[in-house]
């Protein structure tokens, strides 16, 4: 059978985290916001408004440009009208960048799971304005103009993509440079990130572009990885069976888990774009640009590769703490102060200060539990001034109080307990109580001796040296 | 010769309010009164019979908003007796032009589809006149949207009469606020000009219209035409006025993003410094119509109307005298060009300007049933809409479409290129002109009937020939009255300078002014306030 070779194509519409829209002074995020509550007259249109431009738009779309790593950001960029008729469109206009976007080239590394990276050229970003939203109830459409004016940066890639799984791979990766450079919360479910791929097949190793389909608003990246891959086996289908691929444009149902077609697409509508008059030209002047670019932290993918160079890290460690860049950041701190082995930090970070951070719901630059805070936890029990559960209980009464781990340990009498005199008082009871455990040891099951050390630990509240405790007991035991 | 209240310029009423030798509520009843005597039967959006009483009357005020005019009235005497500074317009009566939005008021453009809409917010300039202290008597008509030359567009009719004759159009679009000012209806009016719409009625009423350089007045609540060449300005009795008017509403605003940054000059203090040693040119491009044959293409010319020619030699004489230079045969070669050019530009801006009148948020709705948004949209529009706007938005949507904008568009953008250009070499300083000004004739005729060019609409757009070169360019210019023609009506001549030289050609226009304060036709009163 034919083998066929994907062409994946994506426009990436991310918002900007800005405080106010784009064109008005109206709060920009209305999530959770009662319908038309953050609405004023410029962003819904009224005769004789005119927009004005949030500079904030332009300096988180430039750090984006950069940290997409695009060829050119330019000096000179302008806005134009894209025009068309929807209601929820209240200008009749969408005030968006055309063939003079604020950048152009650029990429996004992908690493895959074999240990090979795509490389996933970007075509153009440009700012834009979004519409508003329509709700159909019955017959009636109702329409939600909140959304109207929110600042988006639109990312549209070259057709790089080879798979489903690049795809996820891709929105996972824009996901976390945007959060990582602090423009977007970048949560699809939130449509903070809003993704249309554009597909087509071709036969493997043909250089062609054929005929492709569109798939609109797809709004999580199960959602876009499902369709994407139900559009493929789609098209391979039809062709295989002698069919043609039309230009459709399609929609992903999230309900249901299928495609279905909005319209039939043969002619490119015409949107009639010119340059936006109400609105100066965008002059990147290098001082501003400075500013901004002044900004542009070290990358997830760079920190990657330092910690697995410097820190002598593995690429799993090095992927999960690149993952969010100030769990990153915690990490370096925590290991700052700490002095000693990476490794050592790195496994408390990704068992228990993720597990903190999950619970919560927070990010790392969040928790009580301060990066010098996990440090002095680590030396105490380096220290063999805590055991390790006492360590781990330590993390959550920081978290809980704010309190320094030492003061805690002093405050609550958590100390490890080596008193030799002490232990072998709490061993003789242990097994003066349980003769059955006793006979079950002497008749050689020894493994009950972990059961033996786990009642004295409970009766120590966990601060019983667990190693003199387990010599006691064998001591103890073998007579 | 006892001269009304209503027909004394704002300076004056200013000036006799702060002496306290009026109020401000009686400059306004003494406006009320006029506009009872003048303005006729309230235009409407009904249909539309002709009635012989509407030729002898104005018909300017689409809506009247004598409770917020009394209010603000008051509010002045009160300020003047607790000894407050009322501001420099108080009690000045004033109409605002219905394509700027006014707070709480219908702010229709003239237009069907915005009949019922009562606008939210306030237009920047007609805030900034109305904290100056000034009284808004009401909102006057228009050419729909702004679309045309003679005020005849409207969907409320009757439409204004030209106060000197009113069987004869005021010019359009700010038509009635020229009409207005002339009849005594009010003071100043806040108009607009998009390719000479307050300078060829200023020029038609024998008053002052002045457009001001592209970004030096705030565009924010001006209902849009053509977004890049719209400029409020004012049209009032005299240039003092129109150097008080610019000083109020000049300026950056921050809902405006194309106003500029550059300081507003104080255009009283020079304003009656003379011409002495300016350079004032005269172009022969200004004295003829080129343009080409709507059929042939082909070039055709006409002369101006030679009593209008012979008013601009005269003033150029009467400068000249004055002191200033006079340069002759300043070339500007792309004049022809200007209205080929704007039918493009402005209707592809128009076209788009447009699209937010769709029957869904505000405005005109189709009641019937419909089968879709789609027919909605179509009825709404269709039923909304007058012609003009119609016809802009098909030639509009035809050159913007992807496969003529080249051709038409991008073209027309080069031609505006070329045309400011003309008036750079002229301007500039180490240039073979070196002027300060272009004096030219503001329109090719004088006022024409009504009913006589209207429903040709490229005849209707040549009026606005000599007036589009500075809406192309962006700079200022201004019409002052220059006499009386042959059947008693009001020639204009108009001054051109570069961008931001309003206070310069304040300055020649006064000069002109005061150098024919004694002329007999000064004395030359419209026809409709012969009776009162």
């Amino acid at each position: 059978m034919e083998a066929f070779e994907t062409v994946i194509g994506l426009e990436t519409h991310v918002q900007l985290n800005t405080l106010s829209k784009i064109f008005c002074a109206c709060k920009a995020d209305s999530w959770g916001d009662p319908a038309n509550s953050n609405i004023c007259p410029i962003c819904t249109g009224l005769p004789g408004v005119l927009p004005t431009l949030n500079r904030a738009v332009v300096e988180k779309a430039v750090l984006l440009a950069a940290a997409l790593q695009a060829d050119a950001i330019q000096d000179l960029s302008y806005l134009a009208r894209k025009n068309y008729f929807y209601p929820d469109l209240p200008k009749g206009y969408q005030i968006s960048q055309y063939n003079e976007p604020l950048a152009r080239g650029g990429c996004l590394e992908l690493p895959l799971p074999d240990g090979s990276v795509r490389v996933v050229g970007i075509e153009k970003l440009h700012i834009e304005e979004d519409a508003g939203k329509t709700i159909r109830q019955g017959d009636r459409r109702l329409i939600d103009f909140n959304r109207c004016g929110v600042p988006l940066a639109e990312v549209v890639t070259k057709p790089d993509l080879r798979s489903a799984d690049e795809v996820a791979q891709y929105l996972i990766r824009l996901r976390q440079i945007v959060r990582w450079i602090g423009v977007s919360e970048g949560n699809m479910e939130k449509g903070q990130m809003r993704c249309d791929a554009n597909i087509s097949i071709r036969a493997l190793g043909s250089e062609e572009l054929n005929t492709k389909t569109e798939i609109k608003n797809l709004n999580s990246i199960d959602a876009a990885r499902m369709a994407v891959q139900a559009e493929i086996e789609r098209q391979v289908e039809e062709v295989r069976e002698g069919g043609a691929i039309h230009p459709w444009t399609l929609n992903w149902d999230d309900e249901n888990n299928t495609l279905f077609k909005m319209r039939a697409k043969e002619t490119e509508a015409d949107y009639r774009y010119f340059r936006e008059p109400d609105l100066l030209p965008i002059r990147l002047v290098s001082s501003w640009r400075g500013a901004i670019l002044e900004e542009l932290p070290e990358l997830p993918l760079e920190r990657r590769a330092r910690f697995i160079e410097a820190y002598r890290l593995p690429e799993y460690d090095a992927e999960i703490l690149t993952e969010e860049r100030s769990f990153s950041d915690y990490f370096e701190d925590a290991l700052a102060e700490y002095g000693g082995e990476a490794k050592t930090v790195s496994n408390w970070l990704m068992n228990d200060v993720l597990r903190l951070i999950r619970e919560r719901d927070v990010l790392a630059a969040e928790l009580r539990l301060r990066p010098e805070h996990l440090a002095e936890i680590i030396h105490l029990l380096d220290d063999k001034k805590i055991t390790t559960n006492i360590a781990k209980e330590l993390l959550d009464k920081v978290q809980e109080s704010g309190k320094a781990p030492s003061s805690i340990v002093e405050e609550e009498g958590l100390s490890q307990v080596s008193d030799q005199a002490a232990l072998r008082k709490m061993a003789e009871q242990v097994l003066a109580d349980n003769p059955d455990q006793v006979a079950t040891y002497r008749g050689g099951k020894t493994t009950v001796i972990g059961w033996f050390v786990g009642q004295i630990m409970k009766q120590s509240k966990g601060k019983a040296n667990p190693q003199m405790v387990r010599e006691i007991l064998e001591e103890l035991l073998a007579n | 010769m006892i001269v009304e209240t209503c027909d004394l310029p704002a300076h004056e009423l200013v000036r006799r309010l702060k002496q306290g030798e009026i109020t401000a509520v009686g400059i306004l009843e003494s406006t009320v009164a006029r506009i009872d005597a003048v303005e006729g039967r309230a235009p409407t959006t009904a249909p539309y019979q002709a009635e012989a009483m509407d030729q002898e009357k104005i018909h300017a005020y689409i809506t009247l908003t004598l409770d917020r005019a009394h209010e603000q009235a008051q509010a002045v005497d009160r300020a003047l007796e607790a000894g407050e500074d009322p501001g420099v317009l108080a009690g000045v009566p004033i109409s605002i032009k219905d394509i700027f939005c006014l707070r709480g008021t219908p702010s229709t453009a003239g237009s069907r589809i915005l009949e019922n809409f009562i606008s939210p917010y306030t237009a920047t300039p007609a805030s900034r006149l109305e904290a100056a202290g000034a009284v808004t008597l009401g909102k006057v008509n228009l050419d729909e949207f702004t679309y045309g030359s003679s005020n005849e567009s409207s969907a409320f009719l009757p439409p204004p009469g030209n106060p000197w004759d009113p069987k004869r159009v005021p010019g359009g679009s700010s038509g009635a606020s020229a009409a207005a000012v002339a009849a005594g209806e009010s003071t100043i009016s806040l108009g607009t000009d998009t390719a000479g719409s307050i300078r060829q009625p200023a020029s038609f009423c024998g008053v002052v219209g002045l457009k001001p350089t592209y970004g030096r007045v705030s565009r924010y609540g001006l209902i849009a035409f053509a977004s890049s060449l719209d400029c409020p300005g004012p049209v009032t009795r005299d240039v003092t006025d129109a150097a008080l008017a610019l000083q109020v509403i000049a300026g950056q605003d921050p809902y405006d993003a194309t106003t500029a940054a550059i300081p507003v000059d104080d255009y009283l203090s020079g304003l009656e410094k003379g011409v002495a040693g300016m350079r004032i040119g005269l172009s022969p491009d200004y004295f003829r119509l080129r343009y080409p044959d709507p059929e042939t293409g082909e070039l055709q010319e006409q002369p101006v109307a030679p009593e209008i020619a012979a008013a601009v030699r005269q003033a150029a004489a009467i400068l000249a005298e004055a002191g200033a230079e006079i340069v002759e045969d300043v070339a500007m070669p792309n004049t022809q060009y200007g209205i080929p050019a704007y039918f493009v530009i402005s209707r592809v801006e128009a076209a788009s300007n447009l699209h937010r009148y769709d029957g869904v948020k505000y405005g005109l709705r189709y009641e019937g049933a419909v089968e879709d948004m789609i027919e909605l949209y179509q009825k709404s529009r269709g039923q909304g809409f007058g012609p003009q706007p119609k016809l802009r938005i098909l030639m509009g949507m035809y050159v913007s479409a992807e496969q003529y904008e080249k051709d038409y568009y991008q073209k027309a953008l080069r031609v505006r290129t070329l045309i400011r250009r003309d008036f750079e070499t002229a301007f500039d300083p180490q240039g073979d002109h070196r002027l300060d000004c272009l004096l030219t004739p503001t329109t090719p005729t004088t006022a024409f009937e009504i009913g006589r060019v209207y429903g040709d609409t490229v005849l209707m757009q040549y009026a606005d020939l000599l007036t589009v070169p500075a809406n192309h360019a962006g700079i200022p210019g201004i019409s002052i009255p220059a006499g009386l023609d042959s059947l008693n009506l009001p020639i204009g001549i108009q001054l051109l300078g570069p961008d931001f030289s309003e206070a310069k050609l304040l300055r020649v226009a006064r000069a002109y002014e005061m150098a024919t304060d004694a002329e007999a036709w000064r004395k030359g009163k419209p026809k409709v306030l012969e009776a009162t």
